[in-house]
């Protein structure tokens, strides 16, 4: 098993955000979090890449419990996340996002950078043919110059992806990879996550858009109030009752977005 | 009036030096020091008491100045390296001033360090070798290298992987962490990096006044560096080298102005007046400064690997 989360909580103030949550993600497998607005599913995120502190629970990842880690620890150990809304540093360029992406770098000691420059001037060349190759996977090659925030939202995406990619993690969580993206590009991330898959990553994705979330996961767990609803195959779960209901009571985005 | 240049441009030179250490910790990195003249004073302070009291070389207490300011810049970020601008503005704030006020209130044992009265009669280096004419250009020179070293330090850092990491933490900082980048780790080394650029211009403050008081380090000279560094372009050390000749020339054009004793203090207000207009005009139509932080180019590395 590659990373379980075993009853975790979390309380802000009096309000329950989770509920002795569980869950379990095999390697091999993408692993869809999905759940009505205000489950849970972002807190709970936040908490396995080490952002929050949870009230109480184990988290083990690989083996080695992670709880309580600071989240440059985690990601680290290989767990790498991206975020909800890109956060991407916008006044640096696409290259310089890549080759930020590699997760222990000499060069970032200054003390390394200082003694060891032709090591660091070889690392940086590696991590450049690397980065060519990425961007020119997701198309983003002829942008390597401009900001990243001038890229558009679906791009940016694209880019946080990339970058992740660069570091190399055992297990990425994508916080909403297609939110806000344009049809188009929609299928394009998907294509590329499923390529990815198919490569050997491993994914924890949290997604509103069913659709994407039917073609992606192997395998889902849906959260209600900051309660585990079901988990399971993906057919099985979002044809159940209760999980449909928990939507519709939150707003009937299944309707909408199962498109 | 050759002299007042040489004059202006080693101010120019001191307080460059510490323009570009606020370049580096808020323009590269993005932390707000507003304790900027902390390092300053401490430089000054230390660098003045090892070599009238401790009876060491010049040089050895410009290097005690480096030192004294990295380790003041330490301090300061341990208890805030994973917190926000915003607290980064008040305990920078705070730890400048509480290094001030212990200063002001103690002579530190010694009839040299007299508390409110200042330190008076720091010697200045090779002094007596040259006349006081020639001497002008010689601190000129020696400032000048100071600066010049300084400037290509900083240089190196921004094209480091360091450096670049540094200029994600100002981006977003929990893009670096998610990443894996020990996020605290770098910003204490950019306090300590700035820390003793800006110790070594107050030293080399010290030995070319001759006198230090607690008065020269109020939070208003903080605010002027920061005028400095906005107004040259935040992000680029150039700018900042190039904000620093714009504010001293203004904040040293008045002493050609014929003005009675009457006016004096006005027209020393209204040079802040002046300094303020500039600075909002710069925001309005200039916000990137007038030099542009620039960005490095990679395109060409992509033919080089076909």
């Amino acid at each position: 098993m590659l990373l379980s989360v075993e009853g975790v909580s979390k309380h802000f103030g009096g309000l329950t955000a989770l509920d002795e949550v569980s869950l379990s993600v095999e390697a091999g497998q993408i692993f869809g979090l999905i759940g009505p607005n205000g489950s849970g599913k972002t807190t709970l995120v936040n908490i396995i890449s080490g952002f929050l502190r949870p009230n109480g629970g184990r988290i083990v990842f690989d083996g080695q419990p992670i709880q309580g880690l600071e989240p440059y620890q985690i990601a680290r150990r290989g767990l790498c996340r991206t975020f909800q809304i890109t956060l991407n540093p916008a006044r640096m360029t696409v290259m310089e996002n890549m080759l930020l992406g590699p997760r222990t770098q000499r060069g970032e000691s200054i003390w390394r950078a200082a003694f060891e420059p032709w090591a660091v001037r070889k690392d940086e060349a590696a991590h450049l043919e690397r980065a060519w190759k990425l961007l020119e996977m997701v198309n983003l090659h002829h942008h390597a110059d401009e900001y990243a925030g001038s890229l558009s939202g679906g791009q940016k995406k694209l880019l946080a992806l990339v970058q992740i990619l660069m570091a190399g993690p055992r297990l990425i969580l994508l916080d909403e990879p297609v939110a806000g993206v344009n049809p188009r590009l929609i299928e394009d991330i998907v294509q590329l996550i499923l390529r990815l898959k198919r490569d050997g990553q491993n994914f924890l994705i949290v997604e509103h858009n069913m659709q994407v979330v039917r073609q992606l996961c192997d395998a889902i767990c849906v959260l209600d109030m900051g309660r585990v609803l079901a988990q399971g195959a993906p057919e099985e779960v979002l044809a159940r009752d209760d999980v449909l209901r928990a939507y519709i009571a939150a707003g009937g985005q299944v309707g909408e977005q199962a498109g | 009036m050759i002299a007042f240049l040489v004059y202006l441009f080693t101010i120019i030179g001191i307080y460059g030096l510490m323009s570009l250490s606020l370049s580096l910790q808020y323009g590269t990195t993005g932390l707000v020091n507003l304790g900027e003249v902390g390092f300053f004073m401490v430089g000054a302070y230390v660098s003045a008491i090892m070599v009238m009291l401790g009876g060491l070389p010049i040089g050895v207490g410009l290097l005690g100045a480096i030192a004294a300011g990295a380790v003041f810049g330490v301090l300061m970020a341990l208890p805030i390296g994973d917190l926000r601008q915003d607290y980064w503005a008040i305990v920078t704030l705070a730890a400048a001033e509480i290094a001030r006020l212990i200063f002001l209130n103690t002579n530190l044992g010694s009839p040299y360090v007299g508390a409110s009265y200042g330190v008076a009669g720091i010697p200045a280096p090779w002094q007596q070798h040259f006349s006081t004419a020639a001497y002008g250009y010689v601190y000129l020179g020696l400032v000048a290298v100071c600066v010049a070293c300084a400037y290509a330090l900083v240089r190196w850092v921004g094209r480091t992987p360091y450096g670049r990491l540094l200029k994600a933490i100002r981006e977003s900082d929990e893009v670096a962490l998610a990443l894996g980048k020990d996020v605290r780790r770098a910003r204490i080394w950019a306090m300590a990096l700035g820390g003793g650029i800006a110790g070594l211009a107050g030293g080399l403050f010290a030995h070319f006044n001759g006198f230090i008081g607690p008065d020269y380090f109020m939070p208003l000279e903080t605010f002027l560096v920061w005028a400095m560094v906005i107004l040259g372009g935040s992000g680029n050390h150039l700018g900042a080298l190039v904000g620093t000749a714009v504010i001293e020339a203004i904040y040293n054009s008045t002493r050609f102005l014929d003005i009675s004793q009457a006016h004096a203090s006005l027209v020393a207000s209204l040079r802040m007046v002046l300094i303020g207009v500039l600075i909002i005009l710069v925001i309005l139509y200039l916000p990137r400064g007038l030099v542009p932080e620039g960005r490095r180019r990679y395109g060409g590395s992509r033919a080089a690997q076909r």
